[in-house]
C-alpha cells in the first residue's frame, strides 16, 4: 500500500491520493527490468492532488 | 472535498475536414457549457494540433494539449460518423495521452447526416474510452440530419436540442464531480 509513501504534488506540495493503477505493456521495450512478470508489464500508480487536481504517475514498488 | 475550483470541461472537435458540420455542434456545446456557473471550458480543435503520423502514443506529446487534458475534470467529444466509424485523426490525437484521462468523465456527441445521430460512432468509441481510463456517461448527444440543424451562421434551428443537451450536461457534471472527489479523496485499496 502506498499510504506510507505518499506522492507529493510537484505543483503545490500537498500529499496526493493514489486512486488507480495501469499496466504499461510497452514499457517492456524501454525498461524491461521494471516489468512485473506476473502482470506482464510495468505497473504504474496514478495519483491526484486534492488541492490543485494535478495528476501524477510513478512505477509501483 | 475541494469545491472551490470550477469544473473544467473541454470540448474536443474530432474532425479536421473542410466543411465540417460538427463545428457548429462544438460551438453550440461550448455555449451551453459556458453559460453554466461553476464550469470552465475551452474548445480543442484537432485541426489545430500538429502530430507526426509516423509515431504513435505517448511518444508524441503536445505540451499544451496534455496540460489541458491533465487539468480537465471531464471531456465532451464532438464526433462525426464517417462510414460508421470515428475520424482516424481523433484516435491519433487521443492516443497521445493516457494518465491524463484516468478516472475522468466523458460524454460523446455523435454527428451524422442521417437519422441516427452518430449512434454508431458513439458505440464504436466506447471501448476506446474505457481503455483510456475515461468513464462514459449514459446520456449521449445525437445530432441527426446535421445539414438541416444549423443555418449558415451556425445558429441552431431545432430548439429541442437545448433541452436534450441540458440533460446531457447535467449528467456529465454529476459524474465529473463524483470522479473528482474520488480521484482526490478515495484511496485505492
Amino acid at each position: 500500500m502506498p499510504e506510507t509513501n505518499k506522492m507529493i504534488c510537484p505543483d503545490c506540495g500537498s500529499e496526493m491520493n493514489y486512486h488507480a493503477e495501469k499496466i504499461d505493456y510497452t514499457a517492456a521495450l524501454t525498461d524491461p527490468d521494471a516489468i512485473d512478470l506476473d502482470l506482464g508489464g510495468v505497473l504504474e500508480e496514478v495519483h491526484t492532488c486534492p488541492e490543485c487536481g494535478k495528476t501524477g504517475t510513478r512505477k509501483a514498488r | 472535498m475541494t469545491t472551490s475550483r470550477p469544473l473544467f470541461i473541454p470540448a474536443i472537435l474530432g474532425t479536421p475536414r473542410q466543411g465540417r458540420m460538427s463545428e457548429h455542434v462544438a460551438h453550440f456545446l461550448l455555449g451551453e457549457l459556458t453559460k453554466r456557473d461553476g464550469i470552465e471550458t475551452v474548445l480543442i480543435d484537432v485541426r489545430t494540433l500538429s502530430f507526426s503520423i509516423t509515431d504513435a502514443g505517448e511518444a508524441l506529446k503536445d505540451a499544451q494539449f496534455s496540460a489541458t487534458i491533465m487539468r480537465a475534470d471531464a471531456l465532451v467529444l464532438v464526433v462525426p460518423e464517417y462510414n460508421h466509424g470515428y475520424p482516424g485523426l481523433l484516435k491519433h490525437v487521443l492516443d497521445t495521452n493516457l494518465k491524463e484521462y484516468i478516472h475522468k468523465a466523458v460524454g460523446i456527441c455523435g454527428v451524422s447526416a442521417g437519422g441516427f445521430g452518430g449512434a454508431r460512432v458513439i458505440q464504436n468509441l466506447l471501448p476506446v474510452m474505457r481503455e483510456l481510463g475515461l468513464v462514459t456517461i449514459f446520456w449521449d448527444g445525437n445530432f441527426s440530419s446535421i445539414q438541416n440543424l444549423f443555418d449558415a451562421n451556425g445558429a441552431l434551428l431545432d430548439q429541442t436540442y437545448i433541452k436534450r443537451i441540458d440533460k446531457f450536461i447535467k449528467e456529465l457534471v454529476w459524474m465529473a464531480k463524483v470522479l473528482r472527489y474520488g480521484r482526490e479523496n478515495v484511496p485505492r485499496e
